[in-house]
């Protein structure tokens, strides 16, 4: 049997192609594929060549139309035991190809040749085509026989014309030839024999019916040779003959050869032209056909030979004749039996060859499937005959099985796409190829596609093929792994491996084997290198620009995919990138990736590979990095991986697409989900366009990037290092706070920044950053109070998003002068950098409670209220210590009472700012140092303490230095700023002052060398003071005080008991001192009283032990505002002790000033004053 | 001849979504493959007469039950044993 077979097979000329010498395999090729143009060569063509000898028996040869069809046999093919039965067979001519330069000797290549002719007895023509001969081989070529034809060098065109003229010669020699035969033939007869005739049949009784037998098969051979002439009239004729003949005398196997042939003729004759009713014709005579070759079976020698291939090849042939789409049903059945019939066949080849037949008839009629099947029994065959080139067929015919069992091979599929895309630049062409993949893991028919891809994997090891192997066993792993025993997985991977040593290193392959490689995460960009869009139109070119604010994720772009996959990422040419990926190795086997990097197909990346290990069912997250080096887009489609020897392209949306498959159930298994990896998620891959270099600003923290710990309200001044580590200079920056706790942030050095720019590549700079630790909230609490005491051990890290955060953009210059294509109105984007300031907040001090105290400490009445006296002592101390001589009377401390939670000492100090009015003074020496500190307070850990803070100075006369004097002297105009009372006595006013006041009790404390802050007690002390405020702040409208009066001058002339102290039995002149304290006159009645030690008006009465001069009661006076006026009196102490003078005064015509600071109810009501106590101490005087 | 069958449920784009092998005859490695693969071809044929006929459809009523499974997943596989029971038992009545 033969490949190949049609109806009109029976009129095709068989010309053996053989190569002479030594010819290059393309040369070869190049000539053979030349005679294969000249397959059919008109009978019009060939009247210069022919010449008629005799009568030709081809006497209705159509000289116009018809045409002699050749076949060219490369190599030859043994003769046919069948050719006397069908003319066809026979190799009737054979043309020799020569390549002369490699076979320069002429005589030998006509000698081979004519050694070659030998085997082909039934050739009736030979010729050798010489080509390219040398000009010396011209010369003597024509010597060699009229068989050795020179093709001498020209252009291809002529050298076709040669070659045509060279075949049209051939054809009208056979032609002459076929005409001598048939004369021979019709004249003396011939003896045709077939293996099927047996001796004993031929020497049958039946001498007429073997003669009428012989006549038969001689008209049918002549038939057959006027069909190769190309007259099919002549040929139908006989083969009538032939039939009646063969009918006649039983001889089945002619009569079927002859019908045939005369359908043969029919078709010929038709010259292609074809309708229902000669297919029915041919329907019905090959039915016939195919009848009768069954019929010649004989059972005796159906072991040896039998007519079954020739009933198959006619099925064949109807197959092929009928190969249509709707008549689809019919041949089908003719090649299901031709399929059936091939398993009776003797010969192996001849099965194969049904079979292949079958298969390309299915595929013709487009069932892809049925072809596959049989593609698949004929690669089986194949196999049978176990050696190599069988192998390569059996690869060759799997390898076409693989699109219709859903497993080719990627080179295949990508070879179409990559065709479409350069063809026709479609956007589609990659859906087309994607659509493929998909329904590669749509198709369930594991079991086929197991057992096809291990038959490639067979054939292609046998083959010798190592790329094939290699191929089908990584679909075979990758696909089925979970249907492949761990044994068989082993096995795969040692054919992966035995496969890629027998390939050079860097092979590449279009199937991947492991691992899976999925997308885990496009990191967006950190923090540190944040770009953003600038818009050079205004100064703070950063506003409006996204990312802003604290989401990530705002809920408005969550869930619209379509935003998501819209997603920009912007890289910049020479910055690393990073790449998040999941690789999985779902087999039992270590797999060891010996190098995996990302793909870029836009040429403007480079990626660095990495090598990974991943143990047996496991996944692994890496990270892959690279460098942008161009401007302009970048894609990322996979993955290049270098595994088991050969290097493969890992595609994420294959993995995608399979990972969708399992989630729907079609697939058997996630290979990440079976290493325990998360589930199925889906990673949107951002368009990455690349852009020109920015400038990059780096930050860290000078003393370490850890935490900073402070506590509770310590400041401390923080360096913040910046420096740019791009290739650009930073030419605009923007400090800027965020996030939680910004207060925090005193200050920013921001003009240490401003100052160093443009920050060239390369710089520094040192931003200062003054910072106050927050105090840490009761939701905090929990983690502070025990925060602060394990704060040493677990100072870690501070709670997220509690710290505040520098901002900082920046951007390089608005033009870009690197390039000058670039277009002006494009601005370079800036960027932000976020420089979180991670501050730890412990607990520090603790504040338990504040209380106003209040305490008098009464006075002693001298001569020497000096000022001499106090200005001995420091100023610090005049804020702490009490005179003794002047007293205090109402003093009020502020109490704070403070714990200290923590394991370090901290020492407290209380600073108080004085105004500075006290410059006026010249005098005073308060003017350098507005603040007062009072000696510092310890409080140890674990213990508390109380501070005391005077609240004396506070009264508003008393913030006038001046007032400590309380006798300004004389002359010296009182100070302007006194404020006007009635003016501050509005709610507001007065709030302010008690701001104002509070803000000038600092609490500062330090612990250690560097740590210092102070406590944040405002609010406790307004508290404290809220009710007493018109104490605390205001004065009395009228103040007292008691002075001696020596010997009428108040001069300094002092005796020694000057001291305050009063001789008994004497005259002591004495003076009140009545000061007014408001802006207005005040009109008073004063009077003064002496008490003694118990309590009892001594100056007056029957018992009176102190007489007196001058008034001491109902004194009228009137002083004027903020002066004094004095009233002098003299007592006489009787007897020496301790008295108490008391001034007092009932103010006449009160204001409403005067009433509200009294907190009078009616104003009839008469106000009061009363001073503080003044001690006299009457000593015995010298009796 | 070994009284063996196979019986598989084909879905969109030739996914088989059930396959039952039925009959008496001992189970074959190999036998189970040619059986798949010789369906598998069938399927061209099936294909084209699916498009010429519309006895397919209506015939199939257990079938129809799994399809009306509001928590089936067309294309996935039927897993249901009690499908596969129903389908044995009909083998058994009717090979």
């Amino acid at each position: 049997m033969e490949p190949d077979v049609s109806i009109e097979t029976l009129s095709i000329i068989r010309i053996a192609v053989l190569p002479i010498g030594t010819i290059p395999p393309p040369l070869l090729r190049d000539y053979h594929s030349m005679l294969l143009r000249h397959h059919t060569i008109a009978l019009s063509a060939i009247s210069s060549f022919y010449t008629e000898h005799q009568k030709s028996p081809f006497t209705n040869q159509p000289w116009d139309s018809g045409s002699l069809r050749f076949k060219f046999v490369l190599g030859g093919s043994p003769p046919s035991p069948w050719e006397d039965f069908q003319s066809n067979r026979k190799i009737l001519a054979v043309i020799g190809l020569c390549h002369c330069p490699s076979s320069p000797d002429l005589v030998s290549v006509t000698e081979s040749f004519n050694v070659a002719c030998r085997s082909y007895s039934s050739a009736l023509v030979r010729r050798c085509f010489a080509f390219c001969p040398g000009d010396s081989q011209l010369e003597d070529g024509d010597k060699k026989g009229e068989n050795l034809i020179l093709f001498p060098p020209s252009d291809k065109q002529t050298q076709e014309f040669h070659l045509q003229t060279m075949m049209q010669d051939i054809a009208a020699s056979l032609l002459m030839e076929f005409e001598k035969w048939v004369l021979k033939a019709e004249s003396a007869g011939t003896i045709l024999k077939t293996p099927l005739d047996s001796q004993a049949s031929l020497n049958s009784e039946e001498v007429i019916k073997a003669k009428k037998r012989r006549l038969g098969r001689a008209q049918k051979t002549i038939g057959d040779y006027s069909l190769l002439a190309g007259s099919p009239v002549d040929a139908n004729a006989h083969y009538s003959t032939a039939l009646e003949l063969a009918r006649l005398t039983g001889d089945y196997f002619w009569y079927a050869g002859a019908l045939e042939g005369s359908v043969c003729a029919l078709l010929v004759d038709r010259m292609g032209q074809r309708d229902v009713a000669l297919e029915d014709e041919v329907r019905y005579r090959y039915t016939n056909v195919i009848l009768h070759y069954r019929k010649s079976f004989i059972q005796e020698i159906a072991q040896r030979v039998s007519p079954l291939s020739f009933e198959l090849e006619a099925t064949l042939k109807l197959a092929r004749f009928l190969c249509r789409r709707e008549l689809a049903k019919e041949v089908v059945e003719l090649l299901t039996n031709a399929a059936d019939g091939a398993k009776s066949l003797i010969d192996a080849s001849d099965r194969l060859i049904v079979y292949v037949e079958v298969a390309r008839l299915f595929g013709e009629l487009g069932y892809q499937r049925k072809a596959a099947f049989f593609c698949r029994q004929v690669a089986q065959l194949y196999f049978q005959q176990d050696n190599r080139l069988a192998a390569i067929s059996a690869m060759q015919v799997l390898s076409m099985t693989t699109d219709a069992y859903r497993i080719q091979s990627r080179a295949s599929v990508s070879k179409v796409s990559v065709n479409n895309e350069t063809g026709s630049r479609q956007p589609d062409a990659g859906k087309m190829h994607h659509h493929s993949i998909v329904s590669l893991f749509e198709s369930q028919w594991s079991s086929l596609q197991m057992v096809v891809l291990r038959e490639i994997l067979l054939s292609a090891v046998r083959a010798g093929d190592p790329l094939a192997a290699w191929s089908a066993a990584a679909r075979l792993l990758r696909w089925h792994y979970p249907l492949i025993t761990p044994s068989g997985q082993n096995g795969l991977a040692s054919s992966l491996a035995n496969s890629a040593d027998r390939l050079p290193s860097g092979t590449r392959c279009a199937d991947p084997a492991l691992p899976f490689v999925r997308l885990f995460s496009f990191p967006l960009h950190s923090s540190q290198v944040d770009i953003v869009k600038r818009n050079p139109a205004r100064e703070d070119w950063w506003t409006g620009s996204a990312p802003s604010g604290p989401f990530i994720y705002t809920p408005f772009s969550k869930g619209d995919t379509n935003e998501s996959s819209k997603q920009e990422l912007i890289w910049v040419v020479g910055e690393p990138v990073q790449v998040l990926v999941e690789l999985a190795n779902p087999c039992c086997f270590e797999l060891r990736v010996d190098s995996i990097y990302l793909s870029a197909h836009s040429k403007n990346f480079d990626a660095f590979p990495v090598s990974v290990d991943i143990p047996p069912n496991s996944a692994k997250v890496i990270t892959l990095s690279g460098i942008p080096t161009a401007v302009g887009p970048v894609t990322i489609p996979g993955c290049t991986v270098h595994c088991f020897g050969v290097i493969t392209e890992h595609v994420f949306r294959d993995v995608d697409n399979l990972l969708l498959g399992a989630a729907q159930g079609l697939v058997f298994s996630d290979p990440f989900r079976s290493c325990g990896s998360a589930k199925l998620r889906h990673v949107f891959v951002p368009n990455i366009s690349v852009v020109p270099p920015l400038p990059l600003l780096v930050a860290n923290v000078v003393g370490g990037d850890g935490a900073i710990i402070l506590y509770e309200g310590e400041i401390r001044e923080v360096c913040i290092n910046f420096a740019n580590a791009g290739t650009v200079p930073i030419e605009q920056a923007h400090v800027s706070l965020s996030g939680k706790n910004q207060d925090a942030v005193i200050s920013i050095a921001d003009e240490a920044l401003q100052s160093a720019l443009p920050l060239k590549p390369g710089a520094q700079v040192t931003l200062p950053v003054t910072l106050k630790a927050w105090h840490v909230g009761p939701v905090d609490s929990d983690n502070a109070v025990g925060g602060g005491r394990n704060a040493a051990g677990n100072t870690g890290r501070p709670k997220d998003g509690t710290s505040p955060s520098l901002l900082i953009h920046y951007a390089g210059p608005v033009s870009n002068n690197g390039d000058p294509q670039e277009k002006e109105t494009v601005v370079p984007p800036g960027r932000r950098l976020v420089v979180p300031l991670q501050i730890c907040v412990l607990q520090g001090l603790s504040f338990v409670k504040a209380r106003l105290l209040s305490m008098e400490i009464p006075a002693h009445v001298g001569d020497n209220l000096r000022d001499e006296d106090i200005e001995t002592e420091s100023n610090t101390d005049r804020l702490v210590k009490i005179n003794p001589f002047r007293g205090s009377w109402g003093l009020r401390f502020l109490e704070l009472e403070l714990s200290n939670p923590t394991d370090v000492v901290f020492e407290i100090s209380v600073f108080v700012q004085l105004e500075k009015s006290a410059k006026e003074d010249d005098s005073s020496p308060v003017q350098d140092s507005p603040e007062y500190e009072y000696p510092k307070t310890r409080i140890d850990r674990d213990y508390s303490a109380r501070v005391l803070i005077p609240l004396e100075h506070f009264k508003l006369p008393v913030l006038d230095g001046s007032f400590f004097t309380k006798d300004p002297p004389p002359g010296t105009p009182s100070s302007s700023r006194h404020p006007s009372f009635s003016e501050k006595n509005t709610k507001a006013e007065i709030n302010g002052l008690i701001k104002n006041l509070i803000s000038k009790i600092k609490v500062r404390w330090q612990s250690g060398r560097n740590s210092s802050g102070e406590l944040d007690i405002k609010d406790a002390i307004q508290t404290a003071l809220q009710t007493t405020v018109m104490d605390v702040l205001l004065p009395d409208p009228l103040t007292f005080g008691f002075r001696l009066v020596r010997n009428g001058s108040e001069t300094k002339a002092q005796s020694p008991l000057s001291k305050g102290s009063v001789l008994s039995h004497e005259v002591t002149p004495m003076e009140v001192l009545v000061r007014n304290n408001t802006s207005e006159a005040i009109k008073l009645n004063l009077s003064v009283t002496c008490r003694d030690v118990a309590g009892q008006n001594c100056a007056e009465g029957a018992d009176a032990t102190v007489l007196w001069a001058g008034a001491l009661s109902g004194i009228s006076m009137e002083v004027a505002p903020l002066q004094e006026t004095r009233h002098c009196f003299s007592l006489y102490f009787l007897v020496p002790g301790e008295y108490t003078m008391v001034a007092a005064a009932v103010i006449e015509d009160a204001n409403n000033v005067l009433r509200a600071r009294a907190r009078t109810a009616s104003p009839n009501e008469p106000i009061f004053c009363r001073g503080p106590p003044f001690h006299v101490r009457v000593t015995g005087g010298e009796m | 001849m070994a009284n063996t069958a196979c019986f598989i449920i084909v879905g969109r784009n030739d996914i088989p979504i059930y396959e039952a092998e039925v009959g008496s005859a001992p189970k074959r490695e190999d036998a189970a493959q040619l059986h798949q693969f010789i369906l598998h071809a069938a399927l061209d044929v099936v294909q084209d007469l699916a498009w010429t006929t519309s006895a397919m459809s209506a015939k199939l009523p257990s079938f129809l039950v799994v399809l009306l499974n509001p928590l089936y997943l067309p294309g996935s596989r039927i897993t249901s044993s009690h499908f596969d029971t129903k389908v044995r038992a009909l083998a058994r009545k009717y090979l």
